[in-house]
């Protein structure tokens, strides 16, 4: 059909041409890269991001891109790749970020719910009423890098004498709070754990049935999400992205849509030892070595 | 009915015999794989399963989701086809320094001839590697190298496809005629010489027309990989299948097919023209229409690369380099403690289990469908299950573990029954066409001899096909093996779970035991299967 040397020696010229093309080096204006943990549907996030980023642009003065991600871990490792300037991230996943980066992650804000974070257990099964009843049973996680879906919950499931991979029949990861709902209210997993604050959108939203899934028992309160960024950003910008965070105000109306998007009321100051706690207890739960 | 006495099967106990050694085996796999049917008829489970189906419609039209479609779908495109186009990139070296047709060692002897040997089988190992290790896999890891987005999918397509495209280049150079290579080699000639006056002139169709085929191929494997974040389609479909969104589902799984049909058909247009071109000998040459056909190859790679924005150049930085190099250095050493080397055990027999079981299920299934898909019961018995088969083929095997996994619980039984829809799609189309192009004389003359149907089919179609399902069954049984460790990252079991839980707590030195792990068993499993065809050929 054609000669197949000058169609080898045109697409390889090609591929060459265009990689070099595509260097992006040539960026005009100088741009913030954020991305969060995916702990809910990646899309879903996007749609919660767009007001705060435009938000932040007009703080900044930078162009702000916001790069949806379905894998908690690829978050941590972009930020300690510094592929990413800005992320939300949980308590587990800081801690992990914080020892990718030897210690230079740094936590600027969180919301104020999130200094006393908790998790539910919910089931749709009748016969559930307390932790002894999961024996025998199939759990629901969250993604096994999750804090209020995974590591907090399986820590306090050890306290109190239940061990998730023994006591369990079968342990599955859901990848997201609002997927354990789903498995769970399909009858994918007798029983599941997931963050309160997700639950009490759903319950709201009404995208939850709760006359069948219910809450059985709740996790004592801990320190969970913060926006974070990379050690090495210049300190003036983590200077003017905190104060624009701090800034933000439910009561005013310019605010409302972001800090509704957002489940926050309003945003307070956070720092690193405020996640010794979580440190601590993946390291009991195992999930740290 | 005395006559058909003396007529019935006479090696019935053998064949028997034989199915019941089969079950011995068979059954502590069936144990590991947590083989309960009875779970797929509980009521409760037909209810749910039942509910998400019906959710399936009306299928999801809003506007702003169709635009997310369509984006999906051009960024799978793609990634196909920036994947594919680096694919090639990397076969064509490879193959050129694999291939036994291009190697002066094989004239005589010569003083080179040792090294040459010991490049030659480094190389063919390091194909084996590539192709081993599932692109999924790649995909996931490469995630965290490349930062987020559709690069890291279309590296891991470049490396695994490189590694298939390779090593079948090398075939089928190879295969060919040796001699005017080994000619002008004899005589002096260069590789390149030898390369373009001697093997491409026999070759090139083949080549293309194989080419062309794994584009087809790079298009399912990139929904594939959006399962685990490297974006496209498979990225929205696991999101709604999480959420058991059903809307949404359908409408994903619609342009997903509508997609795979458009390449299928223009894979299959652009072959058939290349065999036409073939079989012209003058019309071979560069004519209008192969120049138009480079330019759209071109074109679509450049558009490809373009709307990916993939900006590679970041990697060339220093800082970056040093970055990548710590990343693959914390793979190693991998972690050989014997705690954990039992657990990967564990997990590697779970996934050899949902891959054989599966497999057999779907022998069963695609068997049973393929009679009537040949056209042994009458013209409606054969379109309705040709439907069938291809309805169970296109959906995608980690979208049918989902919908398994709502009804038999999450589990390896799930990924049993995914794998095994998928697969009995595939193998009864295969099947049915070995039995319509079966002779018919034996069959017939055994009839008329007054053998019973049952008995004529037994020794007369039978024996005539069973190399050929024999054969399709191994070749499906290595990619399902592969498939299988995949399965874990959405809750089957096995290798794949291991994997994407060592990655998420950072364990790399673990998760490189469980690499470590399914590159072996793949290339078990492709040994055996390939000893297993030589013995049936032989």
């Amino acid at each position: 059909m054609q000669n197949p040397l000058r169609r080898l020696a045109l697409k390889g010229a090609l591929v060459c041409a265009l990689a070099a093309a595509l260097n992006p080096a040539v960026a005009e204006q100088p741009v913030l890269r954020v991305s969060a943990i995916p702990d809910e549907a990646p899309t879903e996030l996007q749609r919660k991001f767009a007001p705060l980023g435009k938000y932040l642009e007009q703080e900044t003065g930078m162009k702000v891109s916001f790069v949806p991600v379905s894998d908690y871990a690829a978050v941590v490792e972009s930020l300690a790749t510094k592929k990413l300037d800005l992320a939300w991230l949980g308590g587990f996943t800081f801690v992990q970020a914080k020892i990718r980066t030897n210690g230079t992650a740094l936590p600027i804000v969180q919301r104020e719910e999130d200094a006393k974070f908790t998790s539910k257990f919910v089931t749709a099964d009748p016969a559930i009423k307390s932790f002894a009843d999961l024996k025998g049973k199939t759990f629901a996680f969250g993604s096994p890098s999750s804090t209020s879906g995974h590591l907090m919950p399986r820590f306090f499931l050890q306290q109190a004498g239940v061990s998730p991979d023994k006591d369990f029949h079968n342990v599955a990861f859901s990848g997201a709070h609002d997927a354990t709902v789903a498995f769970v209210a399909a009858g994918k997993a007798d029983a599941g754990v997931l963050n309160a604050s997700v639950w009490d959108k759903l319950v709201e939203q009404k995208k939850v049935d709760a006359g069948k899934v219910r809450v059985f028992a709740t996790t004592p309160p801990y320190f969970d999400y913060n926006w974070t960024v990379r050690g090495d950003l210049d300190p003036a910008l983590v200077k003017k992205l905190t104060e624009a965070f701090l800034k933000l105000d439910a009561k005013n109306p310019a605010h409302a849509e972001i800090m509704q998007l957002q489940c926050a009321s309003k945003f307070i100051p956070t720092r690193r030892e405020n996640y010794d706690g979580i440190e601590q207890a993946a390291k009991s739960a195992g999930l740290l070595k | 009915m005395s006559a058909a006495a003396p007529l019935r099967d006479p090696a019935a106990r053998g064949r028997v015999t034989v199915l019941l050694l089969g079950l011995a085996v068979l059954w502590p796999l069936l144990v590991v794989a947590k083989f309960r049917p009875a779970a797929l008829f509980d009521a409760q489970n037909l209810r749910t399963v039942g509910g998400f189906l019906a959710g399936f419609l009306p299928p999801e039209t809003g506007g702003e989701f169709l635009g997310y479609l369509l984006r999906a779908t051009l960024e799978t495109l793609a990634i196909a086809t920036a994947g594919i186009a680096l694919a090639f990139a990397l076969a064509v070296p490879l193959a050129l320094l694999t291939t036994r047709a291009l190697a002066v060692a094989e004239i005589g002897p010569g003083p080179g001839r040792r090294r040459s040997r010991l490049v030659f089988h480094a190389l063919r190992a390091l194909l084996t590697v590539l192709r081993g290790i599932p692109e999924l896999v790649w995909a996931l890891v490469f995630v965290r190298v490349f930062g987020l987005g559709p690069a890291a999918g279309v590296l891991a397509l470049a490396l695994t496809y490189g590694g298939m495209l390779a090593k079948v280049y090398a075939e089928i150079l190879d295969a060919g005629d040796a001699r005017p290579a080994r000619a002008i080699l004899a005589a002096g000639g260069g590789r390149l010489p030898a390369l373009l006056y001697g093997l491409l002139p026999g070759a090139a169709q083949e080549l293309t027309s194989y080419t062309v085929y794994r584009w087809e191929c790079a298009v399912r494997a990139s929904v594939v990989m959006g399962f685990v974040g490297a974006g496209g389609l498979g990225q929205l479909m696991d999101q709604a299948m999480k959420m058991l969104n059903g809307g949404e589902a359908s409408t994903i799984l619609l342009a997903f097919l509508a997609l795979v049909l458009a390449a299928d058909r223009l894979s299959g247009a652009l072959r058939r023209r290349l065999g036409e071109a073939g079989t012209r000998g003058a019309a071979a040459g560069v004519g209008a229409a192969g120049g138009t056909f480079v330019l759209a190859v071109a074109a679509a790679v450049a558009a490809s690369f373009a709307f990916l924005e993939l900006g590679f150049g970041v990697l060339l930085t220093r800082e970056s380099a040093a970055l990548v190099g710590d990343f693959v250095a914390a793979f190693l050493p991998p972690d050989l403690t014997p705690a954990w080397l039992a657990k990967v055990g564990y997990g590697a027999v779970e996934t050899l289990a949902i891959s054989a079981v599966g497999t057999l299920l779907a022998v069963g299934g695609g068997f049973a469908l393929a009679l009537p898909a040949a056209g042994r019961y009458g013209a409606a018995a054969e379109r309705t299950t040709r439907f069938a088969l291809n309805a169970l083929r296109s959906v995608p095997e980690l979208v049918w573990a989902t919908i398994t996994a709502l009804s038999v619980g999450l589990g390896p039984f799930a990924g049993v029954l995914a794998l095994a829809l998928h697969t009995a799609g595939v193998l009864g189309r295969l099947f049915a066409e070995a039995l319509q192009n079966a002779p018919t004389q034996p069959r017939d003359a055994l009839i008329e001899a007054g053998a019973r149907p049952a008995v004529a089919f037994l020794y007369g179609t039978l024996p005539e096909v069973l190399p050929q399902l024999a054969a399709y069954t191994l070749y499906r049984w290595e990619m399902n093996i592969r498939m299988a460790a995949i399965l874990g990252f959405v809750g089957a079991g096995g290798l794949g779970q291991l994997l994407y839980f060592e990655l998420s707590l950072f364990n790399y030195a673990q998760a490189s035991t469980v690499i470590a792990a399914m590159l072996l068993l793949s290339i078990a499993v492709d040994a055996a299967s390939a000893g297993l065809r030589r013995r049936l050929a032989g």
